[in-house]
């Protein structure tokens, strides 16, 4: 799962990069509203931190023009302008959820956890594959029970795969949701990657899928 | 009409009215001398007319001693004391005089005169009355059968007190008539002040409608003299309004301000308190807390303490609870609450959108964190009151702690969100626009808040 955050604080900027990465996400961050509107329109994130006072563009505008360009990742908003009337319009801009400075990181975290499951269509916090059992809260994977040893990248591919399970998804999508802007992407890592859950978890979870990508799925629905 | 003692009013009548005082009595003595002067000489006329006549009727035929060829027509020279006489004497004896003064004389009237002409005199007649006297020396030559040659001194003199009753009647009435001209012009001061002064009062009565918060401008145009003062007036509200809004645009600004760096330090205390034991850092994350209360508190009052009652602000309430129904439903989503509002009654709050916004949203989204499956908002008139109740079908609060929580905004549960001040910025709020805000138990079980704020009017 990658996020973008847009935030000018780089304090605060810091600490959410810190704490989102901690939780398993690949982050980029942006500093003004520019930079964020542009990343945002480029890049295919899974969801948006958006601050509402930034420089060069405000969070609004960044975020009307991207639900008016089709854009419609979930996007938190993330700010000191609380009152309801601005919560108000930002949701009519287009906003997801909506939580007000200062805030507890955990609520955040909680909140970004719902809004990626509900995106994905999942109800709980859980998400079940056959055995495989991924806990978003806690960022854990367990197979039949035992809690599955993953590097933050595994965990990553595998959450990623896990949250669109029955999807194809191509190498190409894949690498752009796991790894961070600055990141020296190269795909033929991510067969790497496939190779080493498919060693950690049941093998015949992750089909590969000739020329598409490749898809989880409980093999043998009997 | 004001005429206290330093009444503009009472100063322009009453110098007007003493001016027109002293200008009517002057007028009065000055047309009251005029008029006794006319009739004194009308009088002095008719004394040298009746000379006249007596020195045509006089005649020497009988030798040394005049007589009259021909009675004078005027009776009153018959009676006898009537008031009317006449004399001729000759070097200073009367030789000839009328019935009228019977047996005495009128008196010589000062040095003599030559032929100049007629001169008169006051005297003190034969019954000791003031009398008015026409005298005028002629010498007589060529009398026929008698040689005699001499100055003779023909005097006349009758009584002006019947001119003296005309002079005191004219001027009876000439001071009636000006007693009423006074009275009118009074009355046309009193008028005139009235009509001046009225932009005053009405300039008077704009600046309690803006201190009611019904204008926020002094309406229309004024008088030339008067307009550079509402001018002034005018710029002062505005330049009042614009400190009071800049005011409260830094006082936004600094709290939002404050509220990143809060942010940041409350996630490094709680980093810090993951790591090792963290006294210090509960005790940061504390004072952190502490001071986000402060900062949305004072944000909220020193908003609405400037919007509430500065202008004629007006809010209809449906719009507002289908917005904030429609948000809370998203954010609240995941919580199986369902949010019903009664949006078909039109009321109109007196006050700002944004207060009405935060003071509903903070008690709707207080409900939704406690409701087990629904939130309901209700909407009604009392008199000139909006009655909100915003009921919830959560646990509810004993009646006891009801009180406790709109004072200090204390938070009953740390487990769910929020700084708990939300009821009390709310109870602040509804406060500062004379309304209130109480806590009852709910129809379907939970907390029912109470809100009733100013209706501006109904649609």
């Amino acid at each position: 799962m990658r996020l973008l955050v847009v935030e000018d604080d780089k304090d605060l900027a810091g600490q959410l990069r810190r704490a989102l990465s901690d939780a398993g996400y690949a982050v980029d961050l942006a500093g003004d509203g520019e930079e964020g509107h542009f990343l945002g329109d480029t890049e295919p994130y899974d969801a948006v931190i958006l601050d509402l006072g930034l420089p060069i563009l405000d969070g609004i505008t960044v975020l009307r023009r991207w639900r008016e360009d089709g854009r419609n990742m979930p996007v938190l908003i993330l700010t000191a302008r609380d009152r309801w009337s601005d919560k108000v319009s930002g949701i009519d801009a287009g906003a997801d959820d909506y939580l007000g400075k200062p805030f507890h990181m955990e609520e955040m975290l909680a909140r970004m956890r719902a809004l990626l499951r509900r995106t994905a269509g999942h109800a709980s916090n859980e998400i079940q594959c056959g055995a495989l059992r991924l806990d978003i809260a806690a960022a854990k994977v367990s197979l039949d029970g035992r809690l599955v040893n993953l590097t933050a990248l595994e965990f990553r591919l595998l959450s990623y795969l896990m949250h669109h399970q029955g999807k194809v998804i191509s190498r190409t999508e894949l690498v752009e949701h796991l790894y961070e802007q600055d990141f020296d992407k190269d795909s033929n890592t991510i067969e790497v990657f496939i190779g080493r859950l498919r060693r950690k978890t049941k093998a015949d979870l992750i089909e590969t899928v000739r020329g598409l990508g490749y898809r989880l799925t409980v093999a043998d629905e009997v | 009409m004001n005429l206290g003692k330093d009444s503009l009013r009472l100063r322009l009548i009453a110098v007007a009215a003493l001016w027109c005082a002293v200008a009517l009595v002057a007028a009065w003595a000055l047309l009251s001398a005029l008029f006794a002067d006319q009739v004194r000489l009308g009088f002095d006329e008719n004394l040298s007319a009746q000379l006249a006549g007596v020195i045509a009727a006089s005649d020497w035929n009988d030798g040394a001693a005049p007589s009259l060829r021909r009675p004078l027509p005027d009776p009153r020279f018959q009676q006898p004391l009537s008031g009317w006489y006449w004399q001729i004497s000759s070097a200073g004896e009367p030789v000839l005089r009328s019935r009228s003064l019977w047996d005495g004389a009128l008196p010589r009237p000062g040095e003599g005169h030559s032929d100049s002409g007629t001169y008169f005199r006051d005297i003190t007649g034969p019954n000791g009355v003031l009398m008015r006297l026409a005298a005028r020396e002629l010498t007589i030559t060529d009398i026929k059968g008698a040689d005699i040659e001499g100055l003779f001194l023909f005097q006349l003199a009758g009584d002006p007190s019947a001119g003296a009753s005309d002079i005191a009647r004219f001027d009876r009435l000439l001071a009636v008539a000006l007693v009423v001209l006074g009275l009118g012009l009074i009355g046309a001061m009193v008028l005139q002040v009235q009509i001046g002064l009225r932009p005053l009062a009405r300039i008077g009565r704009a600046l309690a409608d803006i201190r009611a918060g019904r204008a926020d401008r002094l309406p229309g145009t004024f008088p030339s003299e008067i307009q550079p003062l509402a001018d002034e007036i005018d710029n002062l509200l505005g330049h009042q309004a614009a400190v009071i809004n800049r005011a409260r645009t830094h006082a936004g600004d600094l709290a939002h301000a404050l509220k990143t760096p809060l942010a940041v330090l409350a996630n490094e205390a709680a980093n810090e308190a993951n790591n090792d034991d963290g006294a210090l850092a509960a005790q940061v994350r504390h004072s952190v807390v502490e001071m986000q209360r402060q900062v949305d508190r004072h944000l909220a009052r020193s908003r609405t303490a400037a919007a509430a009652g500065v202008l004629g602000a007006r809010c209809e309430i449906a719009p507002v609870l289908s917005d904030l129904a429609r948000v809370l439903n998203l954010l609240h989503r995941d919580s199986g609450v369902t949010i019903f509002v009664d949006d078909g009654t039109p009321l109109v709050f007196a006050g700002e959108r944004e207060d009405l916004q935060e003071m509903l949203g903070n008690l709707m989204e207080n409900a939704c964190q406690w409701a087990a499956s629904v939130v309901r908002v209700g909407l009604a008139r009392r008199a000139d009151q909006i009655i909100l109740s915003i009921d919830d079908d959560g646990p509810g609060l004993p009646p006891e702690r009801r009180g406790e929580v709109l004072a200090r905004g204390v938070r009953l549960d740390e487990s769910k969100p929020g700084t708990g001040l939300g009821l009390a910025i709310v109870a602040d709020m509804a406060d500062l626009y004379g309304g209130s805000l109480s806590l009852h138990e709910a129809e379907i079980g939970g907390l029912s808040a109470r809100l009733e704020l100013p209706l501006a009017e109904a649609i």
